[in-house]
């Protein structure tokens, strides 16, 4: 018996650490799944706490979340806010990528690292400083303070992904089309738009999930009755922990996912360009 | 300007995206003009429906006004962030603890008077006692929850919670983060040393204690209690009453040495720009009618004598003299004063 | 299909305030011309077609095209083809869309498009391979798209920065056969950027030998070979030696040295190494005096090439050398 083991892994001496790379990666699927899959029977769960293992499946708390008018007001404004973020990031932090990889801006780097600083400082900070500089600014908190809070630390995103693809653009490519007779502006939008695109929307869709879970942030710039899911989900929970939550949670879930996926399908991330 | 903002604030609630907020802070100067609004703070779950169904909708009516009321955490570091000549509520409600820090620091006045809310003449003394500032418009009574199929002794004493037998189903709270586990805290200075403020008892009696499931908000301890983690636990009385009728195996017992007053607070901005509003926001809140409505929708004591709930709350609420006597208020500007050591203290116990 | 003159007027550029590319450089290129611009690199050669297509603005002097001024007119507006040695391929288009590209610029109307769009590739022998994605074909069949891509609108002017230099041997002197051949038969105007010596005495009219942002000296291929006029072009151009002759220096090309008997000999001296070509062997001789002299011997008849240590005689006559300057 021990010497036909020993034949065996004589015979393939991969086995071991095949079978320890086979055991990390489940592991480390199990740690980014299960946490979902909790979510989801605590969802599924009729009882208003987790019970293990369930006592049943009911669709309770997703009618009780969905028949809530706080909960839906917050998830349409959070769409809302994110959609806008989404545009907006997009847009600026494509247009500095290309003024920061094409410009001959003086002192780039330190461009750069400044754009990028929204992901240094602490998001509760961001949050608080805008929330006082909004206040003392004596323009309140309205909704479009809000997007641009969400979208100055999504534009990082935006930023880090496009910098990557203009880092391998090949600039004889726009070269080409000018010399063929494009003028800087068709130049931009049949060339060089359509090759750093995947970059642009791989960081679109970072700021969205970004704009949509996005709680620090939003903790002190929303008023009320104009609260995002987020912000709403952390109150509820203080005064009812039950499995609304967890309805919820999965809703946003599904909806991060499917923007993602319809993002995917419309823009395409698939890059034809060499990342 | 003016119709540019309303219009855009119609089409805003219009669409339904919850865009009723533009410039509702920014701008106040101009609703002023039109009609005036009281920024307030106020509790979600079942307290923020009745609120925003019943109390603030005939409030508005009656002083035709409008309430913005913030129902998202935190509250007193966004009163403190905003300027004080212009804050961002005029009415600031939270537990006694939060107001004791607010008033440390200026953000709420110290005493709520009859001159101001004549209501105030009507309640119960811990209401306006010297271990509060603003005015108490309910309290709820911590003491402890337990199981009632588990066989244990319906408990009598705080110190039943040590029972061996409760070792890793007894429960209690963060203390740096939860003012029932503070005050819990002085409970046990109380219970086994010379008073509340013997903390030396306190630590010594916590550490007894061990091992403890521990939970950061109440929510977490009631859902422990429900689900049976947690056999017996220190918690407030509306958060197992609230229960009431749905057949858990859940009650609330009174221990002896006397239950914690865990206050709901009303106070007022110093800066606030409509003060009479906010005062008669809160002589509203007193009203015996009011009063009777919220205490029956999530079981906290009315801090009004006056006030007839149903027989079923009335049984188990803290609804006359007697009963009320049994409350026992922390002192939070000492408590404060000291959290700093005492949050490094605890942390060094619980987690041993 | 038309061509043009192409004329630099003392041009000169320097990038980033310091760095001299190219140093008053002044070029006709006359109409219908293939002309090289060759040189190591940093001579300045890509720095001038690049301020003939338009991409760098020259910090004085004139670009002038077909006679007319175009120094301050925008690439786009110029009208010329180009071809570069990336190929910058569009690699989100199609092949035929590729080609498609400078037409649909000029607002061809689309029939047109689609038939001249065939020409062009049929020209380049891709027909076929019009809906395939750059990154489908092999690097000469992209070299073709690249081809057809610039030619297709019919440019005066062609300009090649090194185009083949990303081709493997063999595919490249097929290319070098075809450029030449298309170019002739377009008779457009081409400007072609090389540090390839041969590939530029193969295919040119005429070639200007830069060197540190200089025109050393401008001349047919031939005249370029045997009548160097510097040091540099001479040492550039194939294999050379530089007679040190009282003070002044005169080249002598190997295949100019002849091996005659010791007792004809001007210098005597010993193979030190032979170089096998096929067609013929270059040897490196050391001389009696210590010097050091390259030989090339054609292989007439069956005489094996001379071995290392061999002995040998070598004469030369003086109409043979040029005489340097500098």
């Amino acid at each position: 018996m021990s010497t036909a083991l020993k034949a065996m892994t004589n015979k393939r001496p991969f086995d071991a650490g095949r079978a320890a790379y086979l055991a990390l990666n489940l592991s480390l699927l199990a740690f980014l799944l299960v946490p979902i899959a909790v979510v989801l029977i605590f969802a599924l769960n009729p009882t208003p706490y987790i019970s293990f293992p369930p006592v049943g499946v009911s669709l309770r708390w997703f009618e009780k979340f969905f028949a809530s008018s706080d909960f839906m007001n917050a998830l349409w404004l959070s769409l809302w806010v994110a959609g806008c973020v989404l545009v907006l990031s997009v847009t600026i932090g494509g247009a500095c990528a290309l003024a920061l990889a094409r410009g001959n801006l003086p002192g780039r780097a330190f461009l750069t690292a400044f754009f990028m600083s929204p992901l240094m400082l602490p998001a509760i900070l961001t949050g608080l400083a805008l929330f006082q500089s909004y206040l003392l600014a004596g323009i309140g908190r309205p909704t479009w303070g809000l997007i641009l809070a969400h979208t100055l630390v999504a534009v990082p995103y935006v930023l880090r992904t496009t910098l990557a693809v203009l880092h391998n653009f090949d600039h004889r490519i726009e070269e080409a089309a000018a010399v063929l007779g494009a003028s800087p502006i068709r130049v931009f939008f049949e060339i060089t738009l359509p090759l750093i695109r995947p970059g642009v929307f791989a960081g679109g869709v970072f700021a969205f999930i970004v704009s949509f879970d996005q709680f620090p942030v939003s903790l002190f710039l929303v008023v009320p009755k104009g609260e995002t899911l987020p912000v709403v989900l952390f109150n509820y929970m203080k005064f009812d922990l039950d499995g609304a939550i967890a309805a919820a949670s999965m809703v946003s879930i599904l909806l991060a996912l499917s923007v993602v996926l319809v993002l995917e399908r419309l823009i395409g991330l698939k890059a034809y360009v060499k990342l | 300007m003016i119709s540019r903002h309303t219009m855009s604030r119609r089409k805003a609630l219009r669409t339904g995206a919850g865009l009723a907020a533009i410039a509702a802070v920014g701008a106040p100067s101009i609703l002023h003009a039109q009609t005036r609004t009281l920024k307030i703070t106020t509790w979600g779950g079942k307290w923020g429906e009745v609120m925003k169904a019943t109390v603030l909708p005939a409030f508005e009516k009656e002083f035709k006004c409008t309430v913005s009321a913030d129902q998202a955490f935190p509250f007193v570091p966004k009163l403190q962030s905003s300027p004080r000549n212009d804050p961002i509520y005029d009415v600031l409600h939270t537990n006694s603890n939060e107001q004791w820090n607010s008033f440390t620091e200026g953000l709420v006045m110290e005493k709520i008077t009859i001159k101001e809310v004549p209501n105030v003449a009507d309640v119960y003394p811990y209401a306006v006692s010297d271990k509060i500032v603003g005015v108490t418009i309910f309290t709820s009574a911590i003491g402890l929850g337990y199981r009632t199929d588990k066989g244990l002794a319906t408990p009598t004493s705080w110190k039943d919670l040590a029972d061996p037998k409760l070792a890793g189903v007894r429960g209690g709270y963060i203390i740096p983060v939860n003012s029932l586990g503070q005050a819990h805290l002085m409970m046990l200075g109380k219970v086994y040393g010379k008073g509340l403020t013997d903390l030396d008892a306190a630590y010594k009696a916590l550490e007894a204690l061990k091992p403890i499931k521990l939970v950061d908000f109440t929510g977490q301890m009631e859902k422990m209690l429900l689900s049976g983690e947690v056999s017996e636990g220190v918690i407030h009385d509306s958060g197992v009453y609230r229960y009431d009728g749905q057949n858990q195996p859940v009650d609330f017992a009174s221990p002896s040495e006397g239950v914690l007053a865990l206050e709901q607070v009303l106070n007022v901005t110093p800066g606030s720009k409509v003060k009479d509003l906010a005062f008669g926001y809160i002589d509203y809140m007193l009203r015996p009618d009011v009063q009777k409505l919220l205490a029956e929708a999530v079981w906290y004591s009315p801090a009004n004598k006056k006030v007839k709930l149903d027989a079923k709350y009335d049984a188990k609420l803290l609804t006359t003299p007697a009963k009320v006597a049994t409350l026992i208020q922390p002192d939070w500007k000492w408590y404060n004063a000291r959290k700093e050591d005492i949050d490094a203290r605890v942390t060094k116990i619980l987690k041993g | 299909m038309t061509s043009a003159t192409i004329k630099l007027e003392q041009v000169t550029k320097t990038f980033d305030g310091r760095v001299v590319a190219v140093d008053d450089v002044t070029l006709d290129i006359r109409a219908g011309e293939f002309f090289s611009l060759l040189g190591p690199s940093g001579c300045g050669k890509t720095t001038s077609l690049r301020m003939i297509a338009g991409f760098e603005l020259p910090d004085s002097g004139r670009v002038h095209v077909g006679g007319r001024d175009i120094t301050d007119l925008p690439v786009h507006k110029r009208d010329m083809g180009m071809v570069f040695q990336s190929y910058a391929l569009f690699p989100h288009r199609t092949v035929a869309e590729n080609v498609a590209f400078g037409l649909r610029m000029r607002d061809v109307p689309k029939p047109d498009i689609v038939r001249r769009v065939k020409a062009a590739l049929a020209q380049v022998a891709l027909t076929g391979l019009e809906e395939r994605k750059p990154g489908q074909l092999s690097g000469g069949q992209q070299q073709r798209v690249a081809l057809a891509r610039a030619l297709v609108v019919e440019p005066p002017v062609l300009l090649c920065d090194e185009p083949l230099g990303a081709l493997d041997r063999k595919l490249r002197q097929q290319m070098q056969f075809e450029l030449k051949e298309l170019q002739k038969r377009l008779g457009v105007t081409l400007v072609f950027v090389t540090h390839d010596q041969e590939e530029a005495l193969a295919m040119s009219d005429r070639i200007a030998v830069m060197n540190k942002g200089r025109v050393e000296q401008v001349g047919a291929p031939t005249e370029i070979y045997e009548r160097p006029r510097t040091r540099f072009v001479a040492d550039f151009i194939g294999e050379i030696n530089i007679l040190e002759d009282e003070g002044r220096a005169r080249a002598l090309r190997p295949e100019k040295i002849r091996f005659v008997p010791e007792a004809e000999a001007r210098v005597g001296g010993t193979v030190e190494t032979a170089n096998f070509l096929g067609g013929s062997t270059l040897y490196r001789i050391r001389t009696a005096d210590q010097r050091t002299l390259l030989a090339r011997e054609t292989h007439a008849g069956e005489r094996s090439p001379r071995g290392t240590g061999d002995p040998v005689g070598l004469a030369w006559t003086d109409s043979d050398t040029v005489a340097l300057e500098g």
